[in-house]
This record gives C-alpha cells, sequence and structure tokens, in this order.
C-alpha cells in the first residue's frame, strides 16, 4: 500500500474518571490504527475491550485523554468549532441500533433532508435530487421517501441510517456493529451495502464487531482488542488461519459451529474466566491472567509488538513460536487441564 | 409412562388482541420434548418463538388479551384452560425460566444469596437456613468461583456472565423439570457464550431435566440441542434431529439460513449469502406459504394454501414445503 492513510490514530488513549476516587477506567490505552483509503478495517474484541470507545473517540464522541487522530493529515484532536465540524465531515458513525439512531416521526425524506441541510446543501432541488440519489446508493425505493421512520423495519432503517451519514460524502466510515440488531437473513443484505459502498463509493470503513466470521469475510486487514489494548493485527485471512496472540487464538477458537458432526467433536478449549476491571488492569500483559502461557515474565513489562510478517504484528513474548504454530494456547490449555 | 414426552404441544394457536389490533404470532405449532432432552426453537424476531413458550405459561405483558388454542401438555396435564393460579404454581417450580438479559432478570437492590434462596423457600418449602444452604449448593452447581461472597453480593457488581451464571442458579432453585431458556446467550460475549452453553447443556444432563433452548442464532443450536424446530412467521417450517436438520436442511428457509452463516472457506471480499427481501409483518394468517415471496423454489401453488408438515424421505424430519414435499401425503 503506497497511498497515505486517510485515518491515522496515533497512540491514542481515552479514560474515564472512575467512581473509585483518584482511579481512572483506561478504556483505551495507546492504540495506534490506520485506515487506508476505500478499505474494510475489522476491530473486534469482547464487551469492554474498549473497541466502541476507540471509535466514538476517532469521531469526537468522547474525548481523547492524549494521542492524535489524522484525517488526511489534519490532527482532530486539536481543532474545535467550525474547523473540528469542516474537518469532521469526511468521518462518519453508523451505529448499532437504527431503532434508536433515527426519529420515529420523521419520514425518510426528511431524515435525509436534514442530514443534507446540515451538510450544507443549501438549494432544495439540489436536495431533492442528493436525497433520489442516497435512496438509489443504499438500495431504498423511492416510495420510501414518504414513509415514516417507524414503519420501516430493521434493515431499512439501518440503510436510512446509512443514507444520513452518507449525506455528506464521507470518505470514512465508522460502523459499531451495524448489523448485530438486524435479523440473520437480513444481515447479508445490509453486509453486501457495505461491500458495494467500499467498491463504488471509496469509502474506507472501520468495521467494529463481535461477529469474527462477518468481519473475515468484509474485512481486508482485522485488529484485535484486548482490555484497551491493541494485541494483534494482521490481514484477515492470515490472522484468522494463524493467529499469534495466545488471545487472538481462544476468541477465535470460541466462535460455534454450525454442523454437529464438528461442532460434537470440537476439541474442548474455552476462555477462563472474564476480562478483568479496566479500572486496575493486570501490570504486564493484559491477558496473563487468563493465559494458559502466562509465565513471571509476562507481568513484568507490556509486551512489545513482534512483527510476524509483513503487517501482521502481534504484542505477546511467544508470538513468533504461536506464528509457527511451535506452541499453542489452545494445546497448552488442554494439557493443563488433563 | 416413560416414553411419553415431558411437554407436549399440539396444533398450538395463539391470538394476541390488543385495543388496536388483533394479531396471531403462533398459528398451529406442534413439538414435544422429552426428559433428558433438549429441543431448539429457532426463528427470527417475530416468528412467535418467544410467544409460543411463554403464552402458555401466563407470561404476556398486561394490556394484551391471549387467546389460545390447540393443547400443551406438561406431564400429561392440560396446560390450556388452567386457571392463572395454577398456572402460578408451575412457574419457577416445574417449568425453570432463563431470559436473555440478565441484568433485568435479577432485582438490582437485593443480594444474589437472597434472590436465590427466595425460589427455593416460595416452591421446596424450604425454611429460610435451609435455603441458604441450597442457594450455596446451587451457585457452586452453576460453576461460580468464591460461592459463600458471591451469595452476599448485588447484581451490579457481577459481569454478564456471572449474572446469567446467577440467573441459571435461580431457574434451578425450585427442581425443575422442564427449562426454557430465551436467548440466554444472545446478551453475551462470544466467549462466555461458550461457557454458558456449556453450563447449560451440563446441569441439562445431570438434572435429567427437559429443555427448550430459545434462539435467533443457528450457531448456538448444535452443541447443545437434540431436536430443532425452525420457526418462520408463525409456523413450523422444518423440524427434526439436529444431526439431520443442520447437515442436510430440506426447507427453504432453513437452507437459506444455514447458508447465510460466513464459512471459514469464503474468500474474502465475497458478497455476502441471504435470503432477498424481509420477513412479513406479524398480522392477520397468511393463506398460502409465508415464505413464498421470499423463496427460490416457489411455484404459484404455493400461495394456495397453508403447506402441511409432511414426513420427508428421512422419517424423522417433517417439512412444510409443498415443492419439497412432492408427491407426499401429510404426516
Amino acid at each position: 500500500m503506497t497511498q497515505a492513510p486517510v485515518l491515522k490514530v496515533e497512540n491514542l488513549q481515552t479514560r474515564f474518571k472512575s467512581v473509585q476516587r483518584g482511579k481512572y477506567v483506561h478504556a483505551v490505552d495507546d492504540v495506534s490504527i490506520e485506515l487506508y483509503p476505500g478499505e474494510i478495517v475489522g476491530l473486534v474484541g469482547e464487551s469492554g475491550c474498549g473497541k466502541s470507545t476507540l471509535g466514538r473517540t476517532i469521531v469526537g464522541l468522547e474525548k481523547a485523554t492524549s494521542g492524535r487522530v489524522l484525517l488526511d493529515g489534519v490532527d482532530l484532536t486539536t481543532l474545535s468549532g467550525a474547523a473540528l465540524r469542516d474537518s469532521r465531515r469526511a468521518l462518519q458513525y453508523v451505529f448499532q441500533d437504527p431503532y434508536s439512531s433515527l426519529n420515529d416521526r420523521q419520514t425518510v425524506g426528511e431524515a435525509l433532508d436534514e442530514a443534507l441541510v446540515i451538510a450544507g446543501t443549501r438549494s432544495p432541488e439540489e436536495r431533492d435530487r442528493r436525497t433520489k440519489e442516497l435512496l438509489d446508493q443504499v438500495g431504498l425505493a423511492s416510495v420510501v421517501r414518504e414513509r415514516h421512520t417507524r414503519e420501516l423495519s430493521g434493515g431499512q432503517r439501518q440503510r436510512v441510517a446509512i443514507a444520513r451519514s452518507l449525506a455528506v460524502n464521507p470518505r470514512v466510515l465508522i460502523c459499531d456493529e451495524p448489523v448485530s440488531a438486524l435479523d440473520l437473513s437480513i444481515r447479508a443484505q445490509v453486509m453486501n451495502l457495505f461491500l458495494r459502498l467500499q467498491k463504488d463509493l471509496g469509502v474506507a470503513c472501520l468495521f467494529i464487531a463481535h461477529d469474527l466470521a462477518l468481519v473475515r469475510q468484509a474485512a481486508s486487514r482485522v485488529y484485535v482488542m484486548y482490555l484497551g489494548k491493541l494485541v494483534e493485527h494482521g490481514p484477515s485471512q492470515e490472522l484468522y488461519d494463524r493467529p499469534s496472540h495466545p488471545y487472538s487464538q481462544m476468541l477465535l477458537a470460541s466462535a460455534p459451529e454450525v454442523d454437529p458432526r464438528i461442532e460434537k467433536n470440537r476439541r474442548g478449549p474455552l476462555m477462563i474466566g472474564e476480562v478483568p476491571s479496566p479500572t486496575n488492569p493486570p501490570s504486564g500483559c493484559r491477558f496473563r491472567t487468563r493465559c494458559p502461557l502466562a509465565v513471571d515474565d509476562c507481568a513484568k513489562a507490556l509486551p512489545p509488538a513482534h512483527v510476524l510478517s509483513p503487517g501482521h504484528t502481534a504484542a505477546c513474548t511467544f508470538a513468533a513460536d504461536l506464528h509457527r504454530g511451535k506452541r499453542s494456547a489452545l494445546l497448552q490449555q488442554e494439557v493443563s487441564a488433563a | 409412562m416413560h416414553d411419553q414426552p415431558l411437554l407436549d404441544v399440539s396444533n398450538l394457536t395463539v391470538n394476541l388482541l390488543t385495543a388496536k389490533s388483533a394479531v396471531r404470532p403462533v398459528d398451529g405449532v406442534s413439538y414435544s420434548v422429552r426428559q433428558g432432552e433438549c429441543l431448539a426453537i429457532v426463528g427470527e424476531s417475530g416468528s412467535g418463538k418467544t410467544v409460543m413458550n411463554f403464552a402458555p405459561l401466563g407470561l404476556m405483558p398486561t394490556g394484551v388479551t391471549t387467546m389460545l388454542s390447540g393443547s400443551v401438555k406438561l406431564e400429561g396435564r392440560e396446560l390450556i384452560g388452567l386457571p392463572e393460579a395454577e398456572i402460578q404454581k408451575l412457574r419457577g417450580k416445574s417449568v425453570g425460566f432463563i431470559f436473555q438479559d440478565p441484568m433485568s432478570a435479577l432485582n438490582p437492590v437485593r443480594r444474589i444469596g437472597r434472590q436465590i434462596a427466595e425460589m427455593a423457600e416460595l416452591h421446596l418449602n424450604m425454611t429460610s437456613k435451609a435455603a441458604e444452604a441450597r442457594a450455596l449448593e446451587l451457585v457452586k452447581l452453576v460453576g461460580i468461583s468464591d460461592p459463600a461472597a458471591r451469595l452476599r453480593q448485588y447484581p451490579h457488581e457481577l459481569s454478564g456472565g456471572l449474572r446469567q451464571r446467577i440467573v441459571i442458579a435461580i431457574a434451578l432453585a425450585g427442581e425443575p423439570k422442564l427449562l426454557i431458556a430465551d436467548e440466554p446467550t444472545t446478551a453475551l460475549d462470544v466467549t462466555v457464550q461458550a461457557q454458558i452453553l456449556r453450563l447449560l447443556k451440563d446441569v441439562q444432563r445431570r438434572l435429567n431435566m427437559a429443555m427448550v433452548l430459545i434462539t435467533h442464532d443457528m450457531g448456538v443450536v448444535a452443541g447443545a440441542a437434540d431436536n430443532i424446530v425452525v420457526m418462520y412467521a408463525a409456523r413450523a417450517a422444518e423440524c427434526g434431529p439436529v444431526d439431520k436438520v443442520l447437515v442436510s436442511p430440506r426447507h427453504p428457509y432453513t437452507r437459506g439460513l444455514i447458508n447465510a452463516i460466513p464459512r471459514r472457506e469464503d474468500p474474502i471480499g465475497l458478497e455476502f449469502r441471504g435470503l432477498p427481501g424481509i420477513p412479513p409483518t406479524l398480522g392477520a394468517p397468511i393463506k398460502g406459504c409465508a415464505l413464498a415471496p421470499r423463496c427460490e423454489l416457489a411455484v404459484p401453488a404455493c400461495g394456495n394454501s397453508r403447506p402441511p408438515l409432511v414426513r420427508s424421505d428421512d422419517s424423522a424430519v417433517l417439512v412444510a414445503c409443498p415443492v419439497v414435499n412432492q408427491g407426499k401425503a401429510a404426516a
């Protein structure tokens, strides 16, 4: 990739004041990611790992404690007022729940028109033309325009929400679980819409999700987050075939299989326990309290990110071994369980 | 007696009447569960899977008039037409419930131990001391570490996975014969989901209970259930043993659902497979096959009459599709 990234997040940190006095919740801790034009990138992890906070901080819904968010080279964290509004236009957010992200009392046409007014389209004729264009882009029939958003199904609502975010011609979409509120038979339709937007409009998309199979198929690269930190990232195919951080290995292994022949013979590794509190994260490697490979040194310092192949890095002392298949968090767990 | 199903539902129809509308979320569905067996009921939202299980047990919102027809037998006893007071005695005792969201299923201002113990006091007539001991036992049974300390905690102090384990402990407190789990893992992470499913399967086997697992996720079915009913628009589309239905689905809807799940070998960037169109909105019963507008196999005859569930070439599997069933007699 010789192009410059459209979105570059550098050492971003977001922390919240904890209810416990003087303590902080380290929701996002020193995270750096890059997004290139026209690329779909996945961001996965368990709930509470900070993936949504990262997305919200990027678009400015949360304030970064430190670090930079560069959109086309302009640092959004230093801007304010009109300058911020102008720059941020290229960055849009798609929320998980299309039932709460739309105004029930508006018709689809009104909802889109409002977005266009805010985007600064003054001429009513121009807004009318764009509304038609947007409906077409998200695959909604023009008759929908007169309907109230409350009359629509979940999938149609999410299309309207996506159309609204496209009103400003964004270059980057941050999508936070955009299909998890939708029914199974509808999900594919909305996922295909994202694939098409990426191809036709060249919109880059940060796809935040917990459904690993969905992310694998849509994204060219994937970031894995655990307790506020990035633990691994790499090209989807490679990361799914050769996960090289114990957390990624166990996360991928937890996904259930539909085929009972495979599911019933599946070897039994399960993630032990649950995510520790981000108010009091473990010292050193944050995954060590649940990691079957953990050794004493893991508590001492944060493991550096090992580059395993071009674009594939994992922050684990054993990453190289795991990548070569010489060691496995899953096998280790079976040994210790036996 | 042993061969008789614990729960036997036949031709159940539920009509709901509100001030404004009348809908039929369940339309002539039959299924049964034996002791020690797990039945998965799979369907999208609005398919009737939850109403079908909750309405006969009186768990419906207020302001809705529920009209039931058909038969629901629990241990041979007919539930339809039973007075509310009798049904109330069954809830929590013979039938345990696990709900989707463990936070709203628990009382936020009472300690965990008390919430479990009150079920044992109510249903097993235990003294409060004996019930406390039972609560400790149950918390151990659902695999919670440091059980004695947990009993003194409040729900907000626990993570989602632990809360769901507590909800399971409460459901087990009355020593139920039937456990109804409504989307028990939907609100949980994939890692915790695997733990909770394993726990449910484990207690179901150990206590030899019958279990009904209501879910929209085909992925959780294979590991937990013996049999499956696939619901679409208030009706059963296909039912049979999990090993058969998930491996070689026959009904176009079941096929579409299973086919829609992304697979490891799918190339990256490939279009996602799915069903076209959207499910019908709940309303008056549909005359023909409800899937016809979205179905690739549909022929004009599909719109004529409701397709009956018919034994397929595998006698354990029943399918409601006139095209798949061509030339076969109704079961």
